[in-house]
C-alpha cells in the first residue's frame, strides 16, 4: 500500500510498472548471466555433437560419435577420468583428513593460535599457478629442495626426476596440492569444532570415557553437518581441479597426470577438436551435477537456503 | 573442547607437533625466498639451505621491469578494482530484486541463477571465444570483466539473497513512510545494512579473481594485457634457467597477498567458512 503518491498511480500503469520493477533491477544480472554463462553452456553442448576445428564453416555431424570415441577409443581419456578418481580419492582421505587432523590439534587454547591457523591457511589463498611454480622449483631435480635434502641426508638414491617421471609425476603434483589445499577443510572443521559444547565431553569424562572414544561418539557425529559441506566441496574441487596441475606439468609426462579439465583445453585449443572437448565439457558438466545436486537437496531439506 | 587441563607432556606433544607441521609448510615460501635473494654463483655454491651471502635485491627489480611482473601486476590490480565492486553491484541489484521487490517469480529466478554454479567454466569456452572474437573484446579490460562478473554471479547472488533475508521487513515499511523510493531503500538501506556479506564477498572475490587462470589464458592472448597469473607462467618459460630470476618473480607475486593476508586473515577465514556454510 502506497502512502506517498506516485505517478504511478493512475489506472493500469500502475500494474505494469510495479510488475517490471524487479525485471528491471534483474536485468543486468541475468544479461550478462545469460551471455556469459547460460547460453555458451547451451551452445557447447550443441557443438559437443559435431566434428569442427573452430575456423571452418561448416561443421560435420556426428551424432553422439565424439562421446563413443572418447569412452572407447581415447585412452588420454581414460587415463584422465582414472586421474580424477585417484585426485579425488586423495583428496578425500589425505585433504579431509589432514585438515580434520590440523583442526583437532588447534581446538584448544593454546598460545600462538591464531599464528599456525595461519601458516597452514595461506596456502590456499595463493593461485595454483604460484603453488605450481613454488614447487616445481621444490621439485627440480638439480637445484630443488626435495633432491637437495635427500642428498644431504644420505639418501641420494631416492632422488629423481619428480615432475619428469610419469610414475610420480601425479602424486608429486598432489602433494603440492595438499600443501595448499588442507588449510580450507581445516578453518570449516575449525569452524563446526566450535559450535560443539562442552556438556557431553564432561559427561563423557565422568563416565570414564578415553579420548578417542570421546572423538568417535561425540565430535565425529556432530561433525557431520561440516563434514557434508567439506566432502562435497572437495570432490567438486577435484573433479574440476585444473590450474595446478597444467601449470606444473602441463598434463604430461606423457599424459600422465592428464586430468579432465586440462585434457578438454588441450583437445578444444591445442589440437581443435571442438566437438570432442566440447563432449569433454559435458562429462564434467555430468559429474558435477552427480555431486552438487545431492547435496544441495540435503542442505536445502535441513537448513534453511 | 575439553574441560579437564591436558597434562603438560600432552601439551608438549600438541605444540611439538604443531611446530614441526609450521615449520614444513613454511619451508616452500622460506626456500624461495633463499633462492630470490642469492646470486646465480651463490646459488651454485652454496648449500640449499644457508642464507644468501649477499642479498641480492636487485633480483627483484629486474624481475619487475624486465621480467614484466611489474606489469603483470598492474594489469591483475586494475581489472580485480573495477571488477568486483561493479560485480557485487550487479548482483547486489539482482538479490534485491529476489526478496525486496515482491516478484512472483523469485524462487525459480534464484534456482535458474543457481544453475550456473554447476556448470564448469570449461563448458563455456568455446561460445564465449567466438562471441569474444566477434564483438573485438578479446584481449581486452572489458571483454575479460564481464566474463569475470558472469561467473561470480550465482555466488553472489546467493551469499547476497541469503543475507538480504535476514534484514526484516519493518525496515522496508519504515523506509516507505520516510517517503524513500526503491532505489533510495536499495542504496540507503539495505546495503549499508548489508556490510558484513558484503564486506565478505569482496574478500572471497577479490581472491578468486586476482589469482584467476583458465579464462585469463584462454581471453587474454596479448602479453601486455597479461595477468599475474598467465604471466608468471610465460614468465616462467623465458626465465626458466635464470633460477634466481625466476624465484625473484614468484615471490613478487606472493607478497601483496601476504599483506593482504595478514592485514585481513580473520576475514578471509570467517568469509570462506560463513559463506560455505550458507
Amino acid at each position: 500500500m502506497k502512502i506517498a503518491p506516485t505517478r504511478f498511480d493512475k489506472g493500469e500503469n500502475r500494474m505494469t510498472a510495479r510488475a517490471l520493477k524487479p525485471w528491471l533491477f534483474l536485468l543486468p544480472a541475468l544479461t550478462i548471466y545469460l551471455i556469459v554463462i547460460f547460453v555458451p553452456s547451451l551452445y557447447t553442448f550443441y557443438l559437443s555433437f559435431f566434428k569442427w576445428n573452430g575456423v571452418a564453416a561448416d561443421k560435420v555431424f556426428v551424432g553422439l560419435d565424439n562421446y563413443a570415441d572418447l569412452i572407447l577409443h581415447d585412452s588420454v581419456f581414460a587415463r584422465a577420468l582414472k586421474n580424477n578418481l585417484l585426485w579425488t580419492a586423495g583428496s578425500l582421505i589425505l585433504m579431509i583428513g589432514i585438515g580434520l587432523m590440523l583442526a583437532l590439534l588447534l581446538n584448544k587454547r593454546i598460545k600462538g593460535r591464531i599464528v599456525f591457523r595461519g601458516i597452514f591457511y595461506f596456502p590456499y589463498v595463493l593461485s595454483g599457478v604460484i603453488v605450481a611454480t613454488s614447487w616445481a622449483w621444490m621439485y627440480n631435480p638439480t637445484q630443488g629442495f626435495v633432491n637437495k635434502l635427500l642428498e644431504t641426508i644420505g639418501l641420494e638414491s631416492w632422488t629423481r626426476a619428480w615432475l619428469a617421471d610419469p610414475e610420480t609425476a601425479l602424486y608429486a603434483v598432489f602433494i603440492a596440492a595438499l600443501w595448499q589445499g588442507v588449510g580450507q577443510p581445516m578453518v570449516l572443521f575449525l569452524a563446526g569444532l566450535q559450535t560443539i559444547p562442552h556438556d557431553p565431553y564432561e559427561a563423557a569424562v565422568l563416565d570414564g570415557a578415553k579420548p578417542y572414544q570421546s572423538f568417535w561418539y561425540i565430535t565425529f557425529p556432530l561433525l557431520r553437518e561440516t563434514l557434508v559441506i567439506v566432502v562435497a566441496t572437495t570432490m567438486i574441487a577435484s573433479m574440476k581441479v585444473y590450474d595446478i596441475i597444467y601449470a606444473m606439468t602441463g598434463g604430461g609426462p606423457a599424459e600422465s597426470t592428464q586430468v579432465l579439465s586440462s585434457w578438454m583445453y588441450y583437445q578444444t585449443f591445442k589440437f581443435a577438436n571442438i566437438g570432442t572437448g566440447s563432449a569433454i565439457s559435458f562429462f564434467l558438466v555430468l559429474i558435477t551435477m552427480v555431486v552438487i545436486i545431492p547435496y544441495v537437496y540435503y542442505t536445502t531439506k535441513r537448513s534453511h537456503l | 573442547m575439553e574441560i579437564r587441563q591436558p597434562s603438560w607432556p600432552v601439551q608438549a606433544l600438541r605444540y611439538g607437533v604443531l611446530i614441526v607441521l609450521a615449520v614444513i609448510f613454511l619451508v616452500p615460501i622460506v626456500f624461495i625466498a633463499f633462492t630470490a635473494l642469492k646470486s646465480r654463483s651463490d646459488l651454485l655454491t652454496s648449500p640449499f639451505y644457508a642464507l644468501p651471502e649477499k642479498f641480492q635485491w636487485g633480483n627483484f627489480a629486474k624481475a619487475w621491469n624486465q621480467g614484466k611482473m611489474g606489469m603483470y601486476m598492474k594489469n591483475t590490480a586494475l581489472i580485480s578494482v573495477i571488477k568486483v565492486p561493479l560485480g557485487i553491484l550487479v548482483e547486489a541489484l539482482a538479490a534485491f530484486a529476489l526478496t525486496r521487490l515482491n516478484f512472483k517469480w523469485s524462487n525459480a529466478m534464484f534456482a535458474f541463477f543457481l544453475i550456473g554454479m554447476m556448470i564448469p567454466m570449461q563448458a563455456t569456452l568455446v561460445p564465449l571465444n567466438i562471441f569474444l572474437n566477434k564483438t573485438h573484446l578479446v584481449s581486452t579490460y572489458p571483454g575479460i570483466i564481464l566474463i569475470y562478473i558472469g561467473f561470480g554471479i550465482p555466488f553472489g547472488i546467493l551469499i547476497l539473497r541469503g543475507f538480504f533475508r535476514t534484514i526484516p521487513k519493518e525496515i522496508d515499511e519504515a523506509a516507505l513512510i520516510d517517503g524513500c523510493g526503491d532505489i533510495g531503500k536499495f542504496f540507503r538501506v539495505i546495503l549499508p545494512l548489508s556490510m558484513p556479506a558484503i564486506a565478505t564477498l569482496v574478500i572471497l572475490d577479490f581472491m578468486a579473481t586476482w589469482n584467476e587462470f583458465l579464462l585469463a589464458q584462454i581471453f587474454i592472448t596479448k602479453d601486455s594485457m597479461r595477468t599475474i597469473t598467465t604471466g608468471l607462467l610465460s614468465f616462467r618459460g623465458e626465465h626458466s634457467t635464470d633460477y634466481t630470476l625466476m624465484n625473484a618473480g614468484v615471490l613478487l607475486s606472493i607478497i601483496p597477498i601476504l599483506v593482504v593476508y595478514l592485514l585481513f586473515q580473520k576475514y578471509f577465514v570467517s568469509g570462506l567458512t560463513g559463506s560455505v556454510k550458507g
